[in-house]
């Protein structure tokens, strides 16, 4: 069996263990199948340590689209039809692919606690939903078909909308629906651009043959007299091919009157903008990070945010560059808005989550930023945005839920002097907050620079690149701002009588944040190791590649 | 007798052979008969009436299957205008709904077996009714004679008006049956005005002569108008069986106020009769335009179609938001997916043999999902019914943990019906939606009215509408998990759990089977637009019972 199916399906056979284990084991088979999930994942870094594609310098990638364990399967095929299972890691897919195991390990052992949790009715029944929300994040990210790619998609949906609506706090019902019909709203709309895309594909390929004078196709003569090949869901293909390249982005190319590459990339953008989320459709966000019980938090902030920006990534850009461009002054007007305004907003909370919340729409709005400034610091940085705000914002969350747990309340003015109480607590804090911060040597400084950096040199292509860094530079500083602020509040000055009794990091929690605090620090000393040596190469292919189709179409 | 009719010498008198491809209807009216006499030697007692009715459709069911290996799959199963074509014909599309339509009545029966059969006190007359709406539906798909086609209809709506009302003390269901009555009727004399007028213009009853007529004098033919009312007339009674806007009124209260038994069985069995019948009689005007042509009459049935559909799924799906009674919100959930399913017909008309195929494997695939989806859902409703008595939203409270085997499963139909994967009821979007699609490479042109604009419109409006039906089976879905006001536990039969259990795995089973289904549904679709039949008179029907009345 191929490697990527095994970890996509392990948490699945996890859930479907769990379903006859007695149940106080409910969460050792969990928390195994996590691990073993987590450590097979890791061996996916095997195939690029001392391997022949090592000499050649970067890990990835000689062309864009070189992929690892690819597994490929014809799934669902018919006359003119084609839908496969096809699974492969790239520079893209694969940092993430680690992250989601890693996350959802630490997460799970955040569950641990779940008999002294308010409403620890179900165990079984949460633990079930856990594994398979992890089984569908993983099959997200490594899915290169289309089609494949939206039914995992789509099987995060309703696992999450429980796990947020039976185990979350006082308002988690409206938060749980609100946050399933946001997502829904995007696939929707990511459904009309996979039916389109998959007929405007088999156009392309189409006109394609006739170009070149081989009549009948892949598939001939199924209509009368007219050639007929059939379209591809396949996303690789979909990028690089170039008759489909060509079709999709040329300005004759309609689709209900409107032009096709800038409206499919609206429709994709508006789905995986809902994920991200980015200004106009963040507001699920904090309704659903404060309702939902920690380890569900931290899985929100730390995987699915980054859907989002994979989204972006592997589907906007490769295939629509045309629509990128066009679409580029509004993107980045949304990136430095949500950079600006989720600043503003968590500066303004009283409540320690939402705080989080807010501070996470800001961190994703750098995302945005770098990506729509298609330049390659901007790309390098989105993505290392991602992956340090994949450690961080769990971090920050577990901070929020080990001091909830003790406390029952959340008001930041309530709290002070927990570093005396809680010294190994405090220290983690610090870590995680500073590295959310964007301190020089910690993980968040890199992707924030490097974005800002980007959005600088792509002041030759774009006039109004210059005033967009300068605004998301200053985003920098209110978050220096509201973080600095918390922390005072939270974690200095004076032990508090209230909070003088409280224990500190348990074995457990400390067990959970220490591999955040490191890896927070190491990817902030080590970036070429930990994080730039395996995406860069494929970042940068994919940008040449956008560039070029930009070149050919305008 | 001319060489046409010697060609064809089973016309007027059937033979054993020709016989036997009908044999499905004939055991379902034997089984009636049976029924009938079952009281006289029987006793009026359930369980032998049961047992007949069951052996029944099991006989029917083998048949069934004998004889969908018998059709031949594709090519023959046309029919040939301006000949005696035959009052029933039998191809693969009719055997096809055959077994469909017999796997949905063995869920019926078994629903009625858990609920029912302890206390009813008219049985044979319910089964009478039961199987005679039954054959009646099949009828409807089994024939492209107009005046088949009618009795087909009333046979299948007449039993279905009395099951509505069938328990006599149920003022409700009184009241839903003479309003199901009423309305039927009205949209019956509608059709047969309209079958009227198409008879006065063409002359014969035959649908593959009323199509050749219209392809020989579509363009500029005086009584153009008085076609296009007349078909219009016609299409109202297809739309009252559809129950598709604005023919659907009578489905809301019919459904609320009859047994779940019989809601269950009209909310699929009545509308797939009419949506097949649809498909095939927009087929037959299809086959008769030459496809290179472009026919106006047949751009203006698309987009009526198309428009039809749309309206329906929509003004279903927004009813569905203030119900309180779960049995009326799946009724207007039906009119929503009864409206998915038209566009799968708003395809059909489509220059070509792949929009054809594509459409109406789409819209078979539909039936047999749906066909779980809801006996799934109305199985749950049922079981909750009998145990608290009445169907408002508040007695699902809490019923994840009052009875977690009903909740799980209806969660899981809800889902399927709203088209989340990795449910079925994807799949039948899915296949709907990319039957849409596919007019962009099919047919081209991009004026405003062109079928690519249609395809696509469609497609948006459904996925609009996927999200709008979230909502209120999302409703159900939050009472049954999230609420708990401490109701008593729901002891439901394990031959209930049994039920709605397989119909929710089959849910997830089926999802992933995607292909197979696609192929099975494939086969029974291949052929039937046959757009060279119109032309030659060399293909015959496979069957044909019956002559034509002139």
């Amino acid at each position: 069996m191929n490697i990527l199916t095994l970890i996509v399906f392990l948490p699945a056979l996890g859930a479907l263990l769990c379903l006859v284990v007695p149940r106080p084991h409910v969460r050792t088979v969990a928390v195994l199948f996590a691990t073993l999930t987590f450590l097979v994942s890791l061996s996916l870094f095997g195939s690029f340590f001392g391997g022949a594609e090592n000499a050649a310098g970067s890990f990835f990638g000689s062309s864009y689209g070189t992929l690892h364990n690819v597994e490929r399967a014809d799934w669902i095929t018919g006359q003119r039809f084609a839908i496969e299972y096809f699974l492969g890691v790239d520079g893209l897919s694969l940092p993430l692919l680690i992250l989601t195991t890693l996350v959802g390990l630490l997460a799970c052992l955040a569950s641990w606690n779940f008999d002294q949790w308010k409403i620890n009715k179900g165990i079984r029944a949460y633990f079930i939903l856990f594994l398979l929300l992890e089984t569908g994040m993983l099959g997200v990210f490594v899915s290169l078909d289309f089609f494949l790619f939206y039914i995992f998609w789509e099987v995060m949906l309703l696992p999450m909308y429980f796990l947020i609506g039976v185990w979350g706090g006082p308002r988690r019902e409206y938060a749980a629906i609100k946050f399933f019909l946001f997502t829904l709203a995007g696939s929707v709309l990511m459904l009309v651009a996979l039916v389109a895309m998959y007929f405007y594909s088999d156009s392309a390929i189409n006109s394609a043959m006739i170009a070149q004078g081989t009549p009948g196709g892949i598939e001939s003569g199924y209509r009368d007299g007219a050639m007929l090949t059939h379209g591809t869901f396949d996303l690789i293909e979909l990028a690089v091919n170039p008759a489909i390249q060509n079709h999709f982005n040329a300005a004759s190319t309609v689709f209900l009157g409107i032009r096709f590459a800038p409206l499919m990339f609206m429709f994709l953008f508006i789905g995986f903008a809902i994920k991200l989320p980015c200004v106009p459709f963040h507001t699920w966000l904090p309704d659903a990070h404060v309702e939902a019980p920690t380890p569900i938090s931290m899985i929100l902030a730390g995987v699915l945010l980054k859907m989002g920006g994979y989204g972006f990534l592997r589907l906007c850009y490769p295939i629509f560059p045309a629509g990128a461009l066009d679409w580029a002054f509004v993107l980045a007007v949304i990136g430095v808005v949500s950079i600006l305004y989720g600043a503003l907003c968590a500066m303004a909370q009283t409540d320690f989550k939402k705080l989080v919340a807010y501070s996470s729409v800001s961190h994703m709005g750098y995302v945005l930023l770098g990506i729509a400034v298609m330049t390659e610091a901007g790309f390098q940085g989105a993505m290392f945005q991602m992956i340090a705000h994949g450690i961080s914002s769990p971090m920050c969350f577990f901070l929020v839920g080990v001091i909830y747990d003790r406390a029952h309340h959340r008001e930041i003015n309530r709290f002070g002097g927990l570093w005396l109480t809680m010294p190994r607590y405090g220290t983690m804090a610090t870590i995680g907050f500073f590295a959310s911060l964007g301190l020089p040597g910690l993980c968040g400084f890199i992707g924030e620079v490097w974005v800002l950096l980007g959005t600088f040199a792509a002041g030759s292509k774009f006039t109004w690149a210059y005033p967009m860094a300068i605004l998301a530079a200053s985003g920098v500083i209110l978050t220096a701002g509201y973080i600095l602020w918390l922390i005072r509040r939270v974690y200095l000055g004076r032990e508090k009588e209230e909070y003088a009794g409280y224990s500190d990091a348990s074995a457990r929690e400390t067990f959970i944040l220490v591999p955040m605090a490191v890896l927070c620090i190491a990817l902030g000393v080590l970036p070429m190791q930990t994080v730039f040596n395996y995406t860069n190469g494929t970042l940068d292919l994919m940008l040449q590649h956008i560039v070029g189709v930009i070149g050919m179409v305008s | 007798m001319n060489a046409l009719a010697q060609a064809n010498p089973w016309s007027a008198v059937p033979i054993g052979e020709h016989l036997f491809l009908f044999s499905p209807l004939i055991v379902l009216l034997c089984t009636m008969l049976a029924i009938v006499t079952c009281p006289i030697i029987l006793g009026r007692g359930t369980r032998p009436v049961l047992a007949i009715a069951s052996l029944g459709v099991i006989v029917a069911m083998i048949f069934a299957v004998q004889v969908a290996g018998e059709v031949p799959y594709g090519g023959t199963s046309g029919f040939s205008p301006g000949q005696d074509a035959g009052m029933l014909i039998a191809d693969s599309l009719s055997s096809g709904f055959q077994i469909i339509l017999l796997i949905f009545m063995s869920g019926v029966m078994w629903l009625w077996w858990i609920g029912s059969s302890e206390s009813e006190r008219n049985a044979p007359e319910f089964f009478i009714l039961l199987l005679g709406s039954a054959l009646g539906m099949l009828l409807m798909v089994s024939t492209t004679n107009v005046l088949m086609i009618v009795a087909g209809f009333e046979l299948a709506s007449l039993p279905s008006y009395a099951l509505v009302g069938f328990d006599k003390r149920d003022r409700a269901g009184a009241e839903a049956s003479l309003k199901y009555m009423i309305f039927g009727a009205v949209c019956a004399a509608v059709m047969l005005y309209g079958i009227s007028l198409i008879y006065g213009i063409v002359g014969s009853f035959s649908f593959p002569v009323i199509a050749a007529y219209i392809q020989e004098n579509l363009i500029f033919s005086g009584d153009r108008l008085v076609l296009i009312i007349a078909l219009a007339c016609f299409m109202v009674g297809i739309a009252f069986k559809i129950a598709a806007v604005p023919c659907h009124f009578w489905c809301p209260d019919a459904f609320e106020g009859a047994k779940v038994e019989v809601t269950t069985w009209l909310s699929v069995a009545s509308k797939a009769a009419g949506l097949l019948l649809l498909a095939r009689l927009v087929m037959l005007l299809c086959s008769a335009v030459p496809h290179d042509k472009v026919m106006f009459v047949l751009r203006a049935l698309a987009w009526g179609i198309g428009i039809m559909a749309a309206v329906t799924c929509t003004v279903g799906n927004w009813c569905a938001y203030k119900q309180t009674s779960v049995k009326r919100l799946l009724a207007y959930s039906s009119i929503a997916h009864a409206g998915y399913m038209m566009m799968a017909a708003a395809v059909f008309i489509h220059p070509g043999v792949a929009g054809h195929q594509a459409g109406l494997t789409a819209l078979l695939v539909y039936v047999i999902i749906y066909l779980f989806m809801n006996l799934g859902a109305f199985g749950v409703t049922a079981m909750v019914v009998w145990e608290t008595g009445n169907d408002r939203i508040e007695s699902f409270t809490g019923l994840m943990r009052r009875a977690p085997w009903l909740a799980v499963p209806m969660v899981i139909c809800l889902m399927s019906l709203v088209g989340l994967p990795p449910l079925a009821g994807f799949l039948g979007k899915w296949w709907i939606l990319l039957a849409l699609g596919s007019f962009e490479v099919v047919h081209g042109g991009s004026q405003w009215y062109s079928f690519k604009t249609l395809g696509w419109s469609l497609v948006i409006i459904t996925v609009l509408n996927t999200l709008l039906s979230l909502y209120y089976y999302m409703r159900v879905v939050v009472r049954m998990t999230l609420h708990d006001d401490g109701q008593p536990v729901v002891r439901a039969s394990i031959r209930g759990l049994m039920l709605v259990n397989a119909c929710a795995a089959l849910l997830l089973v089926m999802f992933f089977l995607a292909g197979p289904l696609k192929e099975i549904a494939g086969r029974c679709a291949e052929g039937l637009y046959n757009p060279g039949a119109a032309l030659s008179p060399a293909t015959q029907p496979v069957a044909t019972v019956g002559g034509e009345i002139e």
